[in-house]
């Protein structure tokens, strides 16, 4: 289920990683590491923005791809830490 | 003549099949496993009627299987084209069609594994699809009944082709350095000799295998019969420093971003790392406080700092860790077999301390560029490799890096020539004129910037070139920063100055 949470998520991964406003190129199961979509600094990226746009301090012990490897596990996540 | 990588390793699985060799996700390939993964490619490309000489070209991550395939061509009698997993399929069918590959064995989940499909259209190029999944990472799943025994493995010609590797280069003119197995041997041997490398070492590999040095901190580790703990990112360090405690790892290699990354969000002592012997560190100048910092949190660690080219195999020098205090800044001294000296434009040795070229005599020197013999001539001069890095030597014959002679950017560890960029951007309607330069990045240490000229009737902006770029380019070569500009700054005779755009 997308909610503004979501897409608020894959609007920052369109914008900055695929540079498009285009939903379609990213569904909210994709692995952002499997498509190539980010790196190891975008991962980072990611990260920054989740604790600075989204207001949700990552632990170390949270940074694994079950947490942060797509829209919807980043979401899941995030849900859980607020 | 020394054993070929090959066979060193074929010895090694005969002596110790039972030994761990290449460790990944929940996966473990012994060295008798190994050798029987190597023997199934061989029968697969024999299938394929490869003949002595072919080129294979390997697109997939870092994993066992990459290993088997590699090793698999030169039981063969092939030589691998590793290509750079991150680029897109046209530059990958570019760089197939270039090297005359036979085969592309490579992952059929890779992102451009079905656009290279149909950018290699018509080509007599036979595809080897290999599942990395996570359920088919065994031996056996691997072989897939090809385990056919094979007994022996033909000799390997030492100074036959064993592996093209594409540094970087336009889509007009790429450039792949050619290595023969003598020099893939001899550069190994030097490594695993400074690095002091034993059957009971167990390294970390975060490091591309595509990638010289990821493919020198493979080809070591197999050499020496230690064993490797292959990870193929480092997008969650502390997942990555974890393991490498979880399997006692005594080495560990990186760039310098690499350790910008493990520094970053992580805190080294929270890991047991007391078994880490070595760490090395190359692919460009790493700043003095990361230095500092990784000594730090790592005391029992000897930090070696190495310089090198895919040109040299890999390694061309490395610091004593004893010397890193006393020589702070250098690249330190040739490894084994290997000559440096600092040359000026006329070729001319110059005196000690001054600045010029850096060139090297030794094994693991090139034998050229694949069918560019105009290229191979300029590196290739009298003997000595031309590096195009400018440095110097001291009155101890130690070698201090002072820039490049040649424009390119480093991104990370990876090499980025300006007019591939350039080219890339250039062919978007609405370009005038572009001109790409490097501009400083804290984790990487150079990013991309790009200058446009649009034309009049044009109104592109900053997404638009971005999007345009990651059709063409691999993620790292896309420009971090983009700049629209009335005219770009040129020198009198009409060359763009770069310097002028960072």
């Amino acid at each position: 289920m997308s909610t503004a949470l979501h897409d608020q998520i894959r609007s920052f991964i369109l914008e900055n990683y695929l540079f498009t406003n285009d939903p379609s190129a990213l569904a909210l199961d994709d692995s952002l590491l499997g498509r190539g979509i980010v790196d190891s600094t975008g991962m980072l990226e990611i990260i920054y923005f989740i604790e600075e746009q989204l207001g949700v301090k990552v632990a170390d012990q949270d940074m694994i791809p079950d947490n942060l490897d797509s829209v919807n596990r980043i979401a899941k996540y995030v849900q859980s830490k607020r | 003549m020394a054993a070929s990588l090959l066979h060193t390793v074929i010895d090694h699985a005969r002596r110790a099949p039972e030994a761990s060799c290449l460790l990944w996700q929940q996966t473990r390939w012994t060295y008798g496993e190994l050798n029987t993964a190597i023997a199934s490619v061989a029968v697969r490309l024999q299938r394929l009627q490869l003949r002595s000489g072919d080129r294979v070209a390997l697109l997939l991550r870092n994993c066992p299987q990459y290993v088997a395939l590699s090793y698999g061509v030169f039981a063969a009698g092939g030589a691998v084209v590793p290509l750079n997993a991150q680029e897109r399929a046209s530059v990958l069918a570019r760089q197939i069609e270039h090297s005359g590959c036979r085969v592309l064995a490579g992952d059929p989940h890779h992102p451009e594994w079905q656009r290279l499909q149909v950018a290699l259209g018509s080509s007599d190029v036979q595809l080897l699809p290999v599942a990395i999944t996570d359920d088919e990472t065994s031996v056996e799943a691997f072989c897939d009944g090809a385990a056919a025994a094979v007994a022996e493995f033909a000799a390997v010609d030492m100074h036959a082709l064993g592996m093209l590797i594409y540094t970087s280069g336009t889509t007009g003119r790429p450039k792949a350095v050619m290595l023969s197995h003598d020099n893939l041997r001899a550069n190994t041997a030097a490594i695993v000799q400074y690095l002091a490398l034993t059957s009971s070492d167990r390294g970390a590999c975060v490091l591309p295998f595509h990638f010289s040095y990821g493919n020198s901190v493979l080809n070591t580790h197999l050499a020496a019969g230690a064993s490797l703990l292959i990870e193929d990112n480092l997008a969650f360090p502390q997942v990555t420093l974890q393991r490498i405690a979880d399997h006692g790892c005594t080495g560990f290699a990186g760039v310098p971003s690499t350790f910008t990354l493990l520094l970053g969000r992580t805190r080294l002592h929270d890991y047991d790392l007391k078994k880490l012997r070595y760490v090395t560190q190359a692919g460009g100048p790493m700043p003095t406080s990361i230095t500092t910092r990784l000594r730090e949190a790592l005391p029992n660690a000897q930090l070696f700092v190495m310089y090198g080219q895919t040109e040299a195999a890999a390694r061309i020098t490395y610091l004593p860790p004893s010397m890193l205090e006393t020589k702070l800044g250098s690249v330190g001294v040739p490894v084994a077999d290997t000559q440096v000296t600092i040359r000026d434009a006329g070729d001319a040795l110059v005196s000690t301390g001054q600045v010029g070229e850096i060139c090297v005599r030794g094994p693991g020197v090139m034998l050229g560029y694949w069918a560019d013999a105009e290229a191979s001539q300029q590196a290739l001069r009298g003997g000595w490799l031309r590096t195009g890095d400018l440095g110097h030597m001291d009155s101890d014959g130690f070698i201090y890096i002072d820039g490049r002679a040649v424009e390119m950017i480093k991104v990370g560890a990876f090499r980025v020539s300006p007019q591939e960029v350039e080219e890339a951007i250039a062919s978007l309607s609405g370009v005038q004129e572009v001109a790409v330069t490097s501009q400083p990045d804290e984790v990487l240490g150079q990013s991309i910037k790009a200058v446009i000229v649009q034309a009049a009737d044009a109104s592109l902006d900053e997404r638009a070139v971005k999007a345009h770029c990651r059709q063409y380019l691999a993620t790292y070569k896309i420009p971090k920063t983009v700049e629209f500009a009335a005219a770009l700054p040129r020198t009198a005779s009409g060359k763009v100055q770069r310097f002028k755009l960072a």
